[in-house]
């Protein structure tokens, strides 16, 4: 792959970003929040978007995003309104930019005429206000330079500088000689803005043979030497056949402004032009005085020599510091004490009426402390780990990284369960050190999951637009409310949460909200409300879909799950087993399945989704008032805290998340039920009992007396009683899925791998709970 | 060990032999010898236990760990139906691929290495239809009957409620 | 001779990693920053022998970038180049009064670009 590639994929990553933020402003712009704030936001996206592009010669991206910016600056700038028409339009061009996008990383081109309407629209909007500015309409030639990775030398010769600007042209000159005075006087302004003479003077000698006088009059007495004022101007001549006075206007280009510059031709026999004469008659102008001290600072000695055409004789460090102004050893103070003997009247001695000797002098002395700094240890240390402030990284080694934290935090937990209490009493330091590497274990992985974690913002931000079509095509009036969008998850779960939501969402604009004459009929706000939130709640994240529509038709749910053979007939569920029917597989109210929702997929494709990634789902429905779906998801996939216990001899690990208690069976309070069933009291509440043993037809040898109770709370408030043979502790472990290699299985989340290296099955407490309806029924 | 056999063998052929020939894996169970392509085993390990998995037919004899990942253990004698093996440290699991899924098979013994001409495979005969379900074909090598596994067929089907 | 430092600072994740190849294979030591704040951040820490900075980014644009600097005592003679998109003279005008030093054209020219800071830096 090459630079270029790496680069483009680069530019596509952050045009996602940036599209996805686009989208999300224009949520809230479109909900009345234009500040100027948002404005500039969606500016400087597309400005991005329009920038890369580019740099990458996609001109028909250019040329689109261009336009839209335009519009966009005039919005901003307030010389065109933001009309509810003009967000509309911008809504628009967002999709257009994105097949843009969508077409330049795919290399395929679409219409040339593709996005026209949009941006002639643009144009007469920027027209309409502001008729005469024609920037807007098609793309500054400036983009179509392709960009093109190179070696650069770093010494390489400078004649390769920026485009001459017409306006520089040189006239043509009587008398070809090639000999050219230049006279430069810089203001401060020039030194304001760190330009610098030596490096224009560098530049020039690069264009011809050149000899620089300085002048030096103007240099007033060291006690009169004001530190940032200007005393020095110089004469410049240059000789070359080729020189033309552009060339030299070129090297003086950012400096324009900010200094007086004369440039005449002498021919040979040709006198000097007026401009240069005056030059050379008031050598220093009024406003340009001399030279900052503040740039002598960084010339070193022998270009100072050059530059000035002195000898300059060496001068010991000390009486040479003394030789600069006070105010200049100011600038340097905090440096410049490595000559403590030094006093101001050693420095009012040494001043000697050879002004120009100070001024050559004062460089070396003041850049030999200034140095210092940079060559002391533990700095360079510091300024290389101190240099990026953030860095993006693939996520394939980040998951590397949580792999391997995973195994170690096995390994880890595996050494400790090695240590009996033999081995405690004798190996003391041993013990120690596990104990820190337990906590160290801890601390990198909390760390770890840090890095993966991201806001679910991401995903959130797709569903306005979502919820836009929805409310089109179902003719219904929905708006979105999002909360909580800063919760933070592990990607790896964001990226598996986009389709549930998706589906969620449909069903709930499909079926939960009813059209609008049926909601003002109910007494409701003509418009229905979803709404979407995250919270994290210990270490889960919460996400639940609300809405205020009409709730589940539990009649015909339960009548479409009696006719499928999923509940038996001579069952009655629960109200709340009913809601949790839509989830069931293969259930799908065929009668419902609209355009939208359906495409033969129904939600219990959302729950198996989920379950992949070790969270679960519940529903919970209100006739008339609307349905809450709670999606119940782990704060990262790689590790669980668990419970481990025993069924018969195999071992199983219960998420700590759903346990509420454990209770010796001994001293639990069974009942039986009329069935023959058993249930358990638990202050003042009944709850269903599930044998694991039996559950799970794993033959145990167990007294029951001896077993225990694991009452685990499923999604809602319904608890569940599992009973075990033994409850061995509490540990961490790394999710493994079984669907890799196998298949998924009823009752059971995943699978982990235990300090011994056996694999321990995790429970899932939810399906063991929904899952005695369609037992019975069976 | 098996790597050294298959390049032995592959010396002996000619290309043009090769082409036309397959390489199998023989092992036992009881007195029948089955054999698999010899590209789709991974590796061949002892018997070592497995967690039982709930849920799911008797000749799913549970799962192990394979160096990070979780493993379904087929027990092949259950699968054609004699009842599940009771196996000892004697006995030997042959992981394979079957198509990007990693399983294990139980077995009785790996028994050797066979070269066979794709042009010997005969068809299962009818009749049982646990030996047409689970077998590809059936080769003759040394005059003993080799009945080749259909991967496929006998990982799937091991829920309960399939 | 030790790497010239650059400090680049952009918002556009494209402009910096196209800045930091060309810099680095010149032989630049590259430092970035995605926004003015970000720079100013840099520079309590950092010292650089020139910054490139973009006009239009979140939370800090270049001009206060600049003025930023150039208010600090010791980057007075900091050479600061703007790099912009712009291609209308006020942006490089507004720049050049905050204190920049000179100014890029985007896209750039990795030639230019290297060419361009040896104007500015020693």
């Amino acid at each position: 792959m090459s630079d270029l590639d790496d680069f483009k994929a680069t530019y596509f990553d952050e045009c996602s970003e940036l599209l996805t933020e686009l989208e999300e402003q224009f949520v809230a712009i479109e909900a009345g929040e234009r500040d100027a704030d948002r404005l500039n936001a969606v500016f400087r996206a597309i400005h991005s978007v329009k920038g890369g592009a580019g740099a990458f010669g996609f001109s028909a991206l250019v040329g689109f995003a261009h336009a839209y910016e335009t519009l966009l600056d005039y919005v901003r700038d307030g010389r065109i309104e933001l009309t509810d028409e003009v967000v509309t339009l911008c809504i628009r061009a967002n999709d257009i930019v994105t097949d843009h996008v969508a077409a330049a990383r795919s290399g395929e081109a679409l219409p040339a005429d593709y996005g026209m309407d949009e941006k002639n629209r643009f144009d007469a909007l920027a027209r309409g206000d502001a008729a005469e500015d024609d920037t807007a309409g098609e793309p500054d030639e400036e983009f179509d330079i392709e960009f093109v990775p190179v070696m650069v030398n770093i010494g390489g010769n400078d004649d390769d500088f920026p485009e001459i600007d017409d306006t520089f042209e040189a006239l043509p000159m009587a008398g070809e000689s090639g000999h050219w005075e230049v006279h430069f006087t810089p203001h401060r302004a020039l030194y304001a803005r760190a330009n610098d003479p030596l490096l224009l003077f560098r530049e020039l000698a690069v264009l011809g043979e050149m000899t620089t006088k300085a002048v030096l009059e103007e240099i007033p007495p060291l006690s009169d030497f004001e530190p940032f004022a200007v005393y020095c101007s110089w004469e410049i001549t240059l000789v070359s056949e080729t020189l033309t006075e552009a060339m030299i206007r070129e090297v003086f280009e950012f400096v324009e402004g900010d200094c007086d510059i004369a440039i005449a031709q002498l021919g040979v026999g040709t006198p000097p032009t007026a401009e240069v004469k005056a030059a050379l008659v008031h050598p220093a102008t009024p406003s340009a005085p001399a030279m900052a001290p503040i740039n002598l600072l960084e010339l070193a000695d022998d270009e100072v020599a050059h530059l000035l055409e002195f000898d300059i004789e060496p001068a010991a460090p000390a009486k040479a510091k003394a030789d600069v102004a006070p105010a200049a050893v100011a600038v340097v103070e905090a440096k410049a004490d490595d000559a403590p003997g030094l006093s101001f009247a050693d420095i009012a001695d040494s001043i000697k009426p050879a002004p120009v000797a100070k001024v050559a002098l004062a460089p070396k002395v003041v850049i030999t402390p200034a140095a210092t700094p940079e060559t002391a240890p533990g700095e360079e240390g510091e300024r290389r780990s101190l240099g990026v402030q953030s860095i993006r990284v693939d996520l394939d080694k980040v998951d590397r990284v949580v792999n391997m934290v995973g195994e170690l935090v096995i390994t880890q937990s595996m050494l400790t369960q090695q240590m009996d209490e033999t081995l405690r009493t004798r190996y003391t330091e041993l013990v120690r050190g596990l104990e820190v590497l337990a906590q160290t274990t801890r601390g990198l992985q909390d760390s770890v999951m840090a890095i993966r974690a991201q806001p679910v913002k991401s995903v959130f931000s797709r569903m306005p637009r979502l919820v836009r079509e929805l409310g089109l095509k179902t003719a219904k009036k929905i708006k979105l409310e999002t909360v909580g969008e800063n919760t933070e998850i592990d990607k790896t779960v964001i990226e598996q949460l986009s389709d549930p939501l998706t589906h969620m969402i449909r069903n709930s604009a499909d079926h939960g909200i009813e059209s609008p004459e049926k909601r003002l009929a109910a007494g409701k706000p003509e418009t229905g409300t979803i709404r979407l939130s995250a919270e994290q709640a210990g270490g889960n994240i919460l996400i639940i879909v609300e809405d205020d529509g009409a709730g589940i038709n539990r009649d015909r749910v339960l009548q479409v799950a009696r006719d499928k053979g999923i509940v038996a007939p001579d069952i009655t569920p629960t109200e709340e087993q009913i809601d949790q029917l839509i989830f069931a597989p293969g259930f799908s109210t065929a009668e419902a399945v609209s355009d939208l929702s359906g495409r033969g997929v129904g939600m219990d494709v959302v729950l198996s989704n989920i379950k992949k990634i070790g969270g679960s789902v519940h529903v919970r429905s209100w006739t008339g008032r609307g349905t809450r779906m709670t999606l119940r998801l782990p704060l990262t996939l790689a590790v669980l805290d668990v419970m481990l216990v025993k069924v018969g001899d195999s071992p199983y690990v219960v998420p700590l998340s759903s346990i509420v208690e454990t209770i010796q069976c001994s001293r639990a309070n069974f009942e039986r039920v009329p069935s023959g069933g058993q249930v358990l009291q638990v202050r003042g509440e009944y709850v269903q009992v599930i044998d694991l043993a039996q559950r799970f037809a794993m033959t145990t040898t167990t007294e029951p007396e001896n077993r225990f109770v694991v009452l685990c709370e499923a999604e809602g408030s319904a608890k569940v009683a599992l009973i075990v043979d033994d409850i061995i502790g509490q540990q961490q472990v790394v999710i493994k899925s079984l669907e890799e290699n196998f298949e998924r299985v009823e009752g059971i989340a995943g699978g982990t791998i235990l300090g011994d290296g056996n694999v321990a099955l995790i429970v899932d407490v939810q399906s063991l709970k929904t899952s005695i309806i369609h037992k019975n029924a069976a | 060990m098996e790597a050294l056999g298959l390049r032995d063998d592959l010396n002996d052929k000619s290309a043009a032999a090769a082409q036309n020939s397959l390489q199998l894996i023989a092992f036992s169970i009881g007195e029948q010898t089955y054999g698999v392509e010899i590209t789709t085993v991974r590796e061949i390990r002892a018997w070592n236990g497995a967690t039982p998995l709930p849920n799911t037919r008797e000749f799913v004899r549970g799962v192990i760990n394979l160096r990070g990942t979780i493993v379904p253990i087929f027990d092949l004698r259950a699968r054609f139906g004699d009842g599940q093996t009771t196996p000892t440290k004697n006995h030997v699991v042959v992981v394979m691929s079957v198509g990007d899924k990693w399983v294990g098979i139980l077995v009785d013994a790996v028994s050797d290495i066979l070269t066979v001409s794709r042009d010997d495979i005969h068809n299962v005969p009818e009749g049982n239809s646990i030996d047409t379900e689970l077998l590809n074909g059936i080769v003759t090598h040394d005059s003993r009957m080799v009945g080749l596994i259909d991967l496929h067929a006998v990982v799937s089907g091991a829920r309960m409620d399939n | 001779m030790t790497a010239l430092r650059v400090l680049t600072v952009d918002d556009s994740r494209t402009i910096l990693a196209m800045l930091h190849h060309t810099l680095s294979n010149a032989g630049f030591e590259v430092l970035q920053a995605e926004d003015g704040q970000q720079g100013l951040d840099v520079l309590k820490t950092q010292t650089v022998d020139v910054v490139i900075t973009d006009i239009n980014m979140p939370i800090m644009d270049g001009i206060e970038f600049i003025k930023n600097v150039r208010a600090t005592g010791n980057h007075q003679s900091l050479p600061i180049l703007i790099l912009t998109t712009e291609t209308s003279q006020d942006k490089r005008d507004q720049g050049k009064a905050a204190g920049g030093t000179g100014w890029i054209v985007k896209p750039f020219d990795p030639e230019k670009l290297i060419s361009v800071i040896h104007r500015v830096v020693h």
